[in-house]
This record gives structure tokens, C-alpha cells and sequence, in this order.
């Protein structure tokens, strides 16, 4: 594993060192991060890259392959626009992880922020605390478990997809409705978690859209004309 | 976008005045991306002597304008017991045992003079540019106090110009001061209830409602913690704020959790900025961080 002092360099020296290692198959650890903004994007590669430190604003996003360990906190959106790969992250997210995923698997290690997996596109997006305002905002596919509790209107304008909440529901959005998980999803869940090594048992609620708010089927009158 | 910051430290009385300009300092040069149309401070729990200090901005096209100021805070009764005017930026120490609102009115009156603040053990600094242009102006990096609030600025609603700059002083309130992240949508409404209640506003700009209230409900009898919680209710729009007092700092999230904010606390003091980067360059220890909610508020005392 070759590692990487992100105290030495520039954000985009990081990246472009980080990217060329990546290139040679090597395995990238990067240490000092500090927090800092925009670290580990861009990399089209199964590869294993692991952070030791907090990450800033859309820190590991635009992936596509990557297994992202990061030891400590992200700011908002880590992950974003991530196709494929996983993201663990440690300790807290920000608002908006996982903002437009389309595949792979984020894990927070505890508590997420505002807008959790808002735009959601696909894959999963595993919280293992409480998640906050908004979470699965306007998702449209895709899977989202938290395992403590969301607060304010939880799915909010959701087309596609699905949340399961372990916890308390402070209150669900609009056009979001609560169902009954069957057991083959609660089994698929609690294999989801035991490959996050997270024990315990959780009552998990489901929450879908009740598609009151879109209508796919029906035409702009400008649209109506041109068939 | 904006940038705030804010820095306490808990165990002056036994250890002593803290670094509190160099901190500020640090953490607005660490979020100078959020911003770097305008930076300021309020630096609170300074050593002073005298019973206010006045920080103002002077015309200094005409020079007998710092003259007039001199004189017409005399003529109120108060006792200049120090006084600079460099690059157009007056600081004026004085003793004064009458009313805040009649000093200041009067301030006002000379067109050519803008007050950035008035206060106890505080004083507002705020300039065009970034965080290194404020500290080569001011000097802020060697001031001692006992806590803090900074804001770097991008200007969306109201014109860049040095009144326009964060810190909002609460005029005619010493020591309240505010930075805002955010813009309030009821701001009109907001101000022309406070102009009816005789309240004046220096400036056109949004945050400045924010100090003005929260002074107010402090004037009318509430502790910090109910002031900004009550906020929360009455400010419309999307707000992260910080508040300092003579003795406090508090912050409050808007409803929508639109605007960042994380804290960072040890037994000493607590920092609390819009990013973590921000007080990472403050703390060298790992530490946690919190991350307030929607709707959330706290304070922290000296």
C-alpha cells in the first residue's frame, strides 16, 4: 500500500497522484486529509483506497469501482453520483450523502445529516445512527436503511425506491406512505447489516411512495399535439 | 455563500485571556472559499479599562471630521481616554455613564461617520477582502479575549461595502453582535415592525434584523437560550447564525438544515464553524465533531 500526505499537496495534486497510483494497481492510503474538499473523485477503478482522517464537501463521489474506507467524518455529500464501488465511512456524514447515487453501497458508521441519499438513483445506502431532515428527498430507485431514527418528512416526493427505518419516524413527507416489509426483504436487510457487522435486532418500518404527486402517463398539452 | 465562525473558551477566569484573534483568524483563512468579498470579527472579553469602546469608520476626505466626532462625544459628558483614526478606522476607549442609544444617536448625526460597534468588552472589525487582508489592516491576530465570531462573506442580496460586511452590531445594544449564513425571506416585514418600535437599522442588509431581535427580546428580559430559540419561530427564511454576547456565544439552524454547521468541543473551549476544515485548523488533537440538526439551537457561556 503506498501512502499519501495530503498535508503536502494541493487538492488537485492529491487527485492526480491518487489517480495515477490507482492507474498503476496500487492499493492508496491517504493520511492528514484535514477535512478538506472535493478528495478522491473521478477514479473509474476497482481498487482499495482508505483515509485516515475527516474528508470535506463531495469527497469520494463520481466513482465508479472503488472501495473507499475513511476513518472519521465526511462533510456534505460523500458519494455523490457514485455508480458503483463501496464508501464506509466511520463516524458522521454530512448533509445530502449519498445525493444522486446510482449503484454501489455507502455505510455511515453513525450519524447522517440532512437529505440522506436525496435524489437516489440506486444502489444502497446503509446508516447505521439516525438520519435527519428530508431523508430519500425526491429518491427515484434505490434502497435506503437507517437504523436509528429520521426525522421530519422522511421520503418526501419519492417516485421509486424504498427506506427502511429501524427507528423512530418523526414524521413522513408528502406522498410518502409507511408499508409492510415482506420477509425476504427483511432477511436481504439483515444480511445487509451483518456485512456491515451490525448486530441487533430492528423493527423495520418500510417507507414508499404513495404516487399521488407524479404522473408519467400524461402530456404537456404541447406534447399531446406533436403525436 | 458565507462563511461563519465562532470560538469560546470556557476557563479564562483561572488561565487567563485566550487567543482568540488568532483563532478567528485561522479559521477564516481556512474557509476563505466560502467567501472573500468582505471579513470581520467581533473579538469579546478584551482587557479594557475604560467603560466602552467605540469602533467607527470616518470619512477621512475631510480631516476635521475625527475632530467633530471627538467633540461631540465629549460634549455628552464621556471621557476620551483613547483614541486612533488610521486608514479611515477610528477606536475611541471612553469613560461614559449615560445612555448607549443617546451616544450612538449622536454619532450618527455627523453623516460622514458610520459605527461598527459599541461595546463593553467588545469591538467589531470588518473589512473588504479576505481574512489576511483584515489581520495586515488590524491586527487581529494578536488580540486576547475570552470568545469570538467571524464571517467571510459572498454577497447575494445587499451591496459589498464595509457597512455591509459581517459582523451586524445591534445598534443601540453594546456587545451583540451577529453573523449570518442565509437569507431571510421576512426580512421587510421583520424590520419595518422593528423601525415602528423605534429601533434604527444602519444598514440594508438581512443579517442585521437578527442582532437588532435578539437584543431586543435581551433588552425585554430573556435569558440568550429563549432569545434564539423564539428566533427560530419568528425568522423566516434560511439562517445559520452565531450570536456573541458580553458574556455568550449561541448559534441557530433554520428549519431546513440548509446551511452547514459543526461544532467542535473540549473541556476549554468550543469551536463551531460552517465547515470541519475550518476547525481543523484550529485544533490539532482528533477530536469529535457535532453536527447540529434542523431547528436546533445551544449556547455556551464563559
Amino acid at each position: 500500500m503506498v501512502s499519501i500526505d495530503a498535508a503536502q499537496l494541493s487538492t488537485r495534486e492529491l487527485n492526480i497522484k491518487l489517480n495515477a497510483l490507482v492507474e498503476d494497481n496500487q492499493d492508496v492510503k491517504i493520511i492528514n486529509p484535514r477535512a478538506r474538499h472535493n478528495v478522491v473523485v473521478g477514479i473509474l477503478k476497482k481498487c482499495q483506497i482508505t483515509v485516515e482522517g475527516s474528508l470535506g464537501y463531495y469527497c469520494a463521489s463520481l466513482l465508479d469501482g472503488p472501495t473507499v474506507c475513511i476513518e472519521g467524518n465526511s462533510g456534505w455529500a460523500l458519494g455523490e453520483n457514485l455508480m458503483n464501488g463501496v464508501i464506509r465511512l466511520s463516524k458522521d456524514a454530512g448533509a445530502s450523502v449519498g445525493a444522486s447515487m446510482r449503484g454501489g453501497e455507502i455505510f455511515v458508521g453513525r450519524n447522517a445529516g440532512a437529505r440522506a441519499g436525496i435524489s437516489m438513483k440506486g444502489g444502497t445506502l446503509i446508516i447505521k445512527g439516525n438520519a435527519g431532515f428530508l431523508t430519500g428527498f425526491m429518491m427515484q430507485k434505490g434502497t435506503i436503511i437507517v437504523c436509528g431514527d429520521v426525522g421530519d418528512a422522511v421520503g418526501d416526493s419519492m417516485y421509486e425506491g424504498v427506506i427502511y427505518v429501524g427507528g423512530k419516524i418523526t414524521s413522513l413527507g408528502n406522498d410518502a406512505k409507511i408499508a409492510n416489509p415482506t420477509q425476504t426483504e427483511l432477511s436481504v436487510i439483515d444480511k445487509k447489516l451483518k456485512k456491515n457487522n451490525i448486530a441487533g435486532s430492528y423493527k423495520f418500518k418500510k417507507i414508499i411512495s404513495e404516487k399521488k404527486l407524479y404522473h408519467f402517463d400524461k402530456l404537456e398539452r404541447l406534447e399531446k399535439s406533436a403525436i | 455563500m458565507c462563511g461563519v465562525i465562532g470560538i469560546i473558551y470556557k476557563n479564562t477566569k483561572e488561565l487567563g485571556l485566550a487567543p482568540v484573534g488568532g483563532d478567528l483568524i485561522k479559521m477564516l483563512t481556512a474557509l476563505e472559499h466560502r467567501g472573500k468579498d468582505s471579513t470581520g470579527v467581533t473579538i469579546s472579553g478584551l482587557d479594557t479599562q475604560e467603560d466602552y469602546i467605540i469602533r467607527c469608520r470616518v470619512d477621512n476626505k475631510k480631516s476635521s471630521i475625527s475632530d467633530l466626532l471627538l467633540q461631540t462625544i465629549s460634549k455628552l459628558g464621556a471621557v476620551i481616554k483613547y483614541s486612533s483614526f488610521e486608514k479611515g478606522f477610528g477606536k475611541i476607549c471612553i469613560n461614559y455613564e449615560g445612555e448607549i442609544s443617546e451616544l450612538a444617536n449622536n454619532i450618527t448625526l455627523i453623516e460622514e461617520v458610520k459605527v461598527d460597534s459599541i461595546g463593553t468588552n467588545s469591538e467589531i472589525v470588518k473589512d473588504i477582502g479576505n481574512a489576511a487582508s483584515l489581520n495586515n489592516s488590524h491586527l487581529i491576530r494578536d488580540i486576547k479575549g475570552t470568545h469570538g465570531i467571524g464571517h467571510v462573506r459572498m454577497a447575494t442580496e445587499s451591496k459589498i461595502d464595509i457597512s455591509h460586511a459581517h459582523p451586524f452590531w445591534a445598534y443601540p445594544f453594546p456587545d451583540i453582535s451577529v453573523v449570518h449564513n442565509g437569507q431571510l425571506t421576512n426580512y421587510h416585514t421583520l424590520r419595518r415592525k422593528y423601525q415602528d418600535m423605534g429601533y434604527r437599522f444602519q444598514t440594508g442588509n438581512d443579517s442585521e434584523i437578527i442582532s437588532v431581535f435578539l437584543a431586543e427580546r435581551l433588552a425585554s428580559g430573556l435569558s440568550l437560550d429563549k432569545a434564539i430559540n423564539e428566533s427560530l419561530d419568528v425568522l423566516d427564511g434560511t439562517f445559520t447564525y452565531l450570536v456573541s454576547t458580553a458574556d455568550a456565544i449561541g448559534y441557530a439552524k433554520d428549519r431546513w438544515s440548509a446551511k452547514p454547521l459543526v461544532i467542535m468541543e473540549t473541556e476549554n473551549r468550543v469551536a463551531i464553524a460552517s465547515e470541519e476544515t475550518a476547525l481543523r485548523s484550529v485544533f490539532e488533537e482528533e477530536i469529535d465533531r457535532f453536527e447540529p440538526q434542523e431547528k436546533e439551537c445551544m449556547t455556551w457561556l464563559v
